[in-house]
């Protein structure tokens, strides 16, 4: 057993419990999770993985023989279809990441900079839309980006276009959709790592001759960089596997790997095709945050610190 | 008459490096600097002393330019620095807790300044290794801030802002984030190299050992005006205001009344004054001696001793008002038990201070 520090007399078991899980060393405060984590999501994604990698017999409802197989990763691989399909993923993906870092990054600055009110502002701003569903905020880009909504009226109405422009069911429509909605996973990060630093840093700067633009150069951004790594993962993720955008916004014939996994399970009802695309979409996903950690650990050497 | 572009050393009143005059800030409606002015000499180190919030570190930002005062004008060299930005003032600040660049090695760090301005990379790494000889930091150049000892961070520190050959230092409380033991030789040898390099320098405080170590002139500052400005000696032993006398040192105040020229003071000796009425007095411990009890009206009894030191420090209990009396172990015939009943009397009273106060 671990080293359980046991209260002296007169506790009930249920206290002597919480009390070894929270000053349980090691493994152990971490075990519900542990547990919840293997039932919900090792096991089933173990099963479905059998499901990708063998042959299937099914009768009257009930599997009846199970071999293994590596048929359909071939076909797979070897289908242009999937190669589109996911070089289009991969794009929407990086280039969500792209704008969201650019445009978040100035949020990020301005919150630094700013007083005590800006910061408010930007802070309940940025965690509002989390407080809805990621649906809901979608379909209001369908009002918005609507052949009558409220884009194309405006600029039918100031005479800038003749007929109302086709944004919906593009691919701009899920770019723009993307890249609103990922937003604030890029900006808390940044955040959170910009303002741990000490502001001395850049009086600092300022004060050895550094112009404002210098200072972010500098010192901001590069001390920014973890937050950078952190938020790119993280936006990468998301909108490399998104489902819900792409489907609303890209009008049901927007292929992306989320889409198509789930309608090679749900309408193809061919459960070995729809594994093996998960496996390739888990594996690139993967390859990709490996890319994005060795770029920031490349770039933050200074914080690994006593080994000269 | 000397030649202006030379040194000024013989002249009577040479033209100060930094000039503050009469610089007042306020923060809302809470005012933290009123009417500061001081004049700081080329190559002078003055501290402003005093407790959290008097405004040192105000005054110090205002120099720097990091705030604005409301009223009044700092100058260097005679030039106006209000409409001065920061980054182009002649100041190099060392920070409390340094402040140093995380992401940068100590060659990066020392070396900001110049390639802020341009400077070419063979001028920047020779001047750079200069001062880094000159702060004693040679083979650490390629370590990161988080490699260094608390001692080696405020030499980067100081080699950083050494580089741009600043017309002023300014240290905000460069010795808090050391420890007690490295602080006093650090403190030693920090005014060694200021003095050695000539730098005019303004360095904030609260710990008044720091500041009778660090200085030329100490300014003791209360409630955002500047008490007394002095040489160290001066404010320790001729403190202008009872405040400084309470703040630096130990001291004993007694209430008194001043009557033709003249103050009683407790052992009945008198010492003249220019006040009248109510006044202050106050004595040093080290300013009383015990002597026997049957020599002396002014007598109580001993209620805690103890050794600091060369010296002793002794509390005497004189009518419930504890009076701390510091003696030469050496020269005290007897050391005193606690209990004892002593006799107290002032050795020099013309030593003695005097203020103006009501009972």
């Amino acid at each position: 057993m671990a080293n359980v520090s046991v209260p002296a007399g007169g506790a009930g078991w249920g206290e002597r419990l919480v009390d070894a899980l929270l000053s349980g060393r090691g493994v152990w405060p971490a075990v519900p999770s542990i547990v919840v984590l293997m039932v919900m999501a090792v096991i089933p994604f173990a099963i479905l993985l059998s499901l990708g990698f063998s042959d299937i017999e099914v009768a009257r409802g009930a599997i009846i023989s199970q071999t293994f197989s590596l048929t359909h990763l071939t076909t797979a691989l070897t289908d242009p279809l999937y190669w589109i399909t996911f070089q289009r993923s991969l794009n929407l993906a990086l280039t969500t990441t792209f704008f969201c870092l650019v445009f978040g990054y100035p949020v990020a600055y301005l919150f630094l900079v700013g007083g005590r009110w800006t910061k408010r502002i930007i802070l309940i701003l940025t965690i509002a839309p989390l407080l809805t569903s990621g649906i809901v905020r979608t379909y209001a880009w369908l009002v918005i980006l609507g052949g009558r909504g409220v884009v194309n009226s405006t600029l039918l109405s100031i005479d800038l276009i003749d007929q109302p422009l086709r944004i919906m069911n593009t691919h701009w429509a899920v770019l723009i959709g993307m890249v609103q909605i990922h937003l604030p996973v890029m900006i808390l990060p940044l955040i959170a790592v910009m303002s741990r630093h000490d502001t001395r840093l850049v009086e600092a700067a300022e004060n050895l001759g550094a112009s404002q633009l210098a200072t972010l150069r500098t010192i901001i951004f590069p001390l920014s960089v973890p937050g950078i790594g952190t938020g790119a993962a993280l936006v990468f993720t998301l909108s490399y596997t998104t489902f819900v955008v792409p489907q609303l916004l890209g009008g049901g014939n927007y292929l992306n790997a989320a889409t198509m996994v789930y309608e090679q399970v749900v309408f193809s009802l061919d459960w070995s095709k729809g594994s093996v695309s998960s496996l390739i979409l888990m594996v690139t996903c993967l390859i990709v945050l490996v890319i994005i950690a060795l770029i920031t650990n490349r770039l933050t050497r200074w914080t690994r610190g006593r080994d000269a | 008459m000397l030649d202006t572009a030379g040194p000024m050393i013989d002249s009577n009143d040479p033209a100060p490096v930094l000039s503050i005059g009469a610089v007042s800030k306020k923060f809302d409606s809470l005012t933290v600097l009123e009417n500061c002015s001081l004049d700081v000499a080329e190559g002078e180190i003055v501290t402003l002393l005093g407790p959290s919030g008097c405004g040192k570190t105000t005054l110090l930002r205002c120099i720097a330019g990091f705030w604005d005062a409301d009223s009044g004008g700092i100058r260097i060299d005679g030039r106006d620095m209000g409409a001065v930005p920061v980054n182009r003032r002649p100041v190099g600040v060392v920070f409390q807790s340094y402040a140093l660049f995380p992401h940068m090695t100590v060659v990066q760090n020392v070396g900001y300044a110049l390639r802020m301005l341009r400077m070419p990379r063979s001028a920047v790494a020779e001047r750079v290794s200069t001062a880094l000889e000159t702060v004693s930091l040679t083979g650490l150049e390629d370590r990161y801030p988080s490699q260094l000892s608390g001692g080696q961070q405020q030499r980067v520190a100081i080699a950083r802002v050494l580089v741009m050959e600043p017309r002023v230092l300014l240290l905000d409380e460069p010795f808090n984030a050391l420890d007690a033991k490295l602080r006093g030789s650090m403190q030693v040898e920090l005014r060694q190299l200021i003095k050695k390099l000539g730098l005019t320098s303004i360095f904030v405080t609260h710990d008044q050992e720091e500041a009778l170590t660090m200085s030329d002139r100490i300014a003791v500052m209360r409630a955002g005006r500047i008490e007394q400005a002095a040489p160290p000696e001066e404010i320790f032993d001729r403190p202008a205001t009872a405040y400084v006398a309470d703040f630096i040192g130990m001291s004993n105040f007694f209430s008194g009344e001043a009557q033709a020229g003249a103050v009683l003071l407790p052992d009945g000796q008198s010492q003249s004054t220019e006040l009248q009425g109510p006044v202050k007095v106050m004595i040093r411990p080290h300013n009383i001696r015990l002597v026997d009890a049957q020599d002396q009206d002014w007598r109580g009894t001993i209620a805690f001793h103890r050794p600091v030191g060369p010296l002793i420090e002794y509390h005497v209990d004189v009518a419930g008002d504890q009076i701390k009396v510091l003696s030469m172990r050496q020269q005290q015939s007897q050391i005193y038990a606690d209990g004892a009943c002593v006799g107290l009397q002032v050795i020099d009273p013309a030593s003695c201070s005097i203020y103006p106060g009501a009972h």
